[in-house]
């Protein structure tokens, strides 16, 4: 299978052991970044990964940020994209088989590596199982976000990243 | 503060659990649940999007739904929670105003302390507010 994968820079050593544990078991990844430690914003990650699922470069996507929440919010606010944000592997298989989730986002410093794979895993081999309720409930989700941004590029972000390099986002 | 909430037909028992344990912290609570789970989970956003509520909980059997329909709400960012940790780091980091929480994967004594821990935390800003800008320019 086609996976795209994304992190920010608090975790990018547990998606590059992610990529490691897909590329043994045969899968192709797409590595959207970030590829170092140095200083980054998650939702530049988040985008990238869900315009690769959205226009079917990808065939799922897998987001991990510290605890999760930044880049897999990310990766929703771009239509299309059905993202839980799971710790355990129920909620991950139950987000396959009733909503079709083609994105899934984990908290690298919230679970385990072994819990990670295991997720992870589950979360690629897990069949839709349509109904009525499912496609009603997807159809909705979908309709979502239509003004969003999210295939407009990395541009859209420059004006903020212009504003930190001047200094404007001080702790 | 006042808090808006939304729970699919599943998670009546966890609601009344919820409500009981904000009002017990002080908390006014505002209850939009319906029959249209996703229009009620848009109802909360709208509620904490204009002012009407500071905060928003959303209950179904796993959180998947009610967090996908949240985050694509435009100017709200809402997180997917089955822990305190995550529930704390989420106000601290990301300004979450709503979290998501799954019923069938989380016990009633979590569940409290998720509630707690998110109402009582605060956002920090600074660095934080760069990615809140992007997230907001995404939807």
């Amino acid at each position: 299978m086609k996976i795209a994968i994304g992190c920010d820079h608090i975790v990018t050593d547990i998606k590059d052991e992610m990529v490691r544990y897909l590329e043994a078991q045969g899968h192709e990844v797409i590595d959207c970044g970030t590829y170092d430690f140095e200083r980054t914003h998650y939702p530049i990650y988040g985008r990238r990964v869900a315009e690769q699922v959205v226009t079917n470069e990808a065939e799922r996507g897998i987001v991990i940020c510290g605890t999760g929440v930044g880049i897999t919010t990310s990766a929703n606010k771009v239509q299309g994209v059905r993202a839980p944000l799971v710790r355990d592997v129920t909620t991950a298989k139950m987000a396959r088989k009733q909503l079709d989730a083609n994105v899934i986002g984990i908290g690298g410093r919230i679970t385990g590596l072994g819990l990670m794979q295991e997720i992870v895993d589950v979360f690629l081999s897990t069949p839709y199982v349509e109904t009525e309720e499912s496609k009603q409930l997807i159809a909705s989700v979908d309709a979502l976000a239509s003004t969003s941004r999210g295939l407009d590029g990395d541009e859209i972000f420059d004006e903020f990243l212009e504003k930190w390099e001047a200094g404007c986002y001080v702790d | 503060m006042k808090v808006a909430l939304s729970a699919d037909k599943a998670s009546e028992g966890r609601k009344q659990l919820i409500v009981n344990h904000m009002e017990e912290l002080g908390h006014e609570v505002v209850d939009y649940s319906g029959d249209d789970v996703v229009a009620a989970i848009v109802r909360v956003t709208d509620a904490v999007r204009d002012g009407e509520a500071a905060r928003g909980i959303l209950l179904d059997s796993f959180g998947s739904l009610s967090y996908m329909v949240a985050a694509k709400q435009s100017g709200i960012v809402c997180a997917q929670v089955s822990d305190e940790h995550s529930a704390k780091m989420t106000r601290d980091h990301n300004n979450s105003t709503i979290i998501a929480m799954g019923t069938e994967v989380i016990g009633d004594t979590l569940a409290r302390e998720i509630v707690s821990a998110f109402l009582g935390a605060e956002y920090s800003g600074g660095r934080h507010q760069i990615r809140v800008d992007m997230l907001n320019k995404l939807a």
